[in-house]
């Protein structure tokens, strides 16, 4: 998904614990909120609703374990997936 | 040449929200059903593109006599319904215009159909006056107006075929970001800027010229301007903020009240055309970088939490800025704040700034 928001394929082989803010992934507002909209979409998760100050966001992997967090997976192999995702 | 237009429904072709407004459904927007009828007399299509069940269509079909040569009623995104909409009509996307109030959608639809001409409520009310419109008359402004709206294409389009990261995009199109103190011209400018922006905008009311004056005129206040340029054009004054010193404060050793410079920023406000651009970030880093400059421990900066503006949470969040939960008051707003100690946002080497 990050990936696809920022249009950088080479986004998909980042490790989890890369900070997304700053100079590594960079992610601006634009990005980010269409990450978000993607989460909501994909996940039923609203972030931006829950988490007055987005430090869910803080990197890939808080991010993921946020989402787990509020979201009742049906298919365990779905939580592997969002990890990766 | 613009061959059909794809609008969205809600607060754009109708007054409101088709599913939140209960037995009152929404109003259409009168200066849009004029457009309606005037692009249909050139012989343009109009379709729609909505997040809402079909009978959203059916209505707005019935309230404004319009025919639609398609609907694409559903819950995906509004770049995957164009897509459909353009080939069910046989139309390349360049010959296709899409209306959206959302800022969020048009950037979407902006960054995976380049050729699309986007454009807000606003600009389509005006845009059968533009030359892709094919009026019988085209006045100066109409094809200034349509001009802008070519070079941001073309930026957009530039954008993805760039390999890089979004910085290093930034720098490659010459991107000039000019921070300054407001002067008495920018004041009108100042005025419709805090007017039209809502999704990037921290106070979410209006401020009058006359209120943005008397802050120029304020010892205790400073008006701060944003201007944007690049290879591909000027966009001129695209945002503010409000800067407020001497608010007194808690240090850090709370057990010993001093007065500690805090400042706050009232407002901070930017036009969703430089969204993507890096203006917001800058504006945040020159303000901490500004505020520690001038001896304050503290910046703070009330914004109010909606839905509308997770972007500007977003460029808060980005900025080291956090607001406590507790401090959301009645009114909707939290206190986004942070110590303008360690390290402060960077400032991009493309920002003039004082």
């Amino acid at each position: 998904m990050l990936a696809q928001v920022t249009g950088r394929p080479e986004l998909l082989g980042v490790p989890a614990d890369t900070p997304l803010f700053g100079a590594g992934v960079g992610l601006d507002s634009l990005a980010g909120t269409l990450l978000l909209r993607q989460v909501q979409r994909r996940y039923g998760v609203d972030v931006a609703a829950e988490d007055l100050n987005l430090d869910s966001l803080a990197t890939l992997g808080t991010l993921a374990a946020f989402i787990a967090a509020r979201r009742v997976f049906h298919d365990p192999g779905e939580l592997c997936t969002l990890q990766h995702a | 040449m613009i061959k059909c237009v794809v609008w969205d429904i809600d607060n754009t072709l109708l007054t409101g929200v088709y599913l939140e407004s209960g037995a009152e459904l929404p109003a259409a927007d009168p200066r849009l059903a004029c457009v309606l009828r005037e692009l249909a007399g050139r012989g343009i299509l109009s379709a729609l593109a909505s997040r809402n069940p079909p009978a959203a269509a059916d209505y707005v079909q019935q309230l404004t006599s319009a025919d639609f040569a398609a609907v694409e009623c559903g819950w995906g995104s509004k770049a995957d319904a164009i897509a459909r909409i353009a080939g069910e009509l046989s139309l390349a996307t360049d010959t296709i215009a899409f209306v959206d109030d959302d800022m969020l959608e048009r950037a979407e639809v902006g960054a995976t159909l380049p050729d699309v001409l986007v454009l807000t409520p606003e600009e389509a009310a005006e845009a059968p006056g533009w030359p892709e419109f094919s009026p019988a008359v085209i006045t100066a402004e109409a094809r200034r107006r349509s001009q802008l709206y070519a070079e941001r294409r073309r930026r957009q389009a530039a954008a993805n075929e760039f390999g890089g990261s979004r910085d290093d995009f930034l720098r490659h199109a010459g991107t000039q970001l000019t921070i300054a103190p407001a002067v008495p011209e920018d004041l009108p400018r100042l005025h419709e800027l805090s007017v039209r922006t809502h999704q990037l905008n921290s106070a979410g009311e209006p401020v009058t010229q006359a209120d943005f004056a008397s802050l120029l005129a304020s010892p205790r206040d400073a008006v701060i301007t944003v201007r944007l340029a690049d290879d591909f054009g000027d966009d001129g004054l695209v945002g503010a903020a409000i800067m407020t010193g001497n608010g007194a404060g808690s240090g850090p050793d709370a057990r010993v009240p001093a007065p500690v410079l805090v400042v706050t920023v009232p407002l901070i406000m930017m036009s969703c055309r430089a969204l993507g651009r890096g203006a917001l970030d800058a504006l945040l880093a020159w303000l901490c970088r500004a505020a520690a400059a001038d001896g304050a421990a503290e910046l703070r900066v009330p914004c109010l939490v909606t839905e509308r503006n997770v972007p500007m949470r977003l460029a808060l969040a980005a900025a080291g800025l956090r607001a406590d939960r507790g401090s959301v008051a009645s009114d909707g707003r939290a206190i986004f704040a942070r110590l303008l100690t360690g390290e402060l946002p960077a400032l991009a080497d493309w920002v003039t700034a004082p």
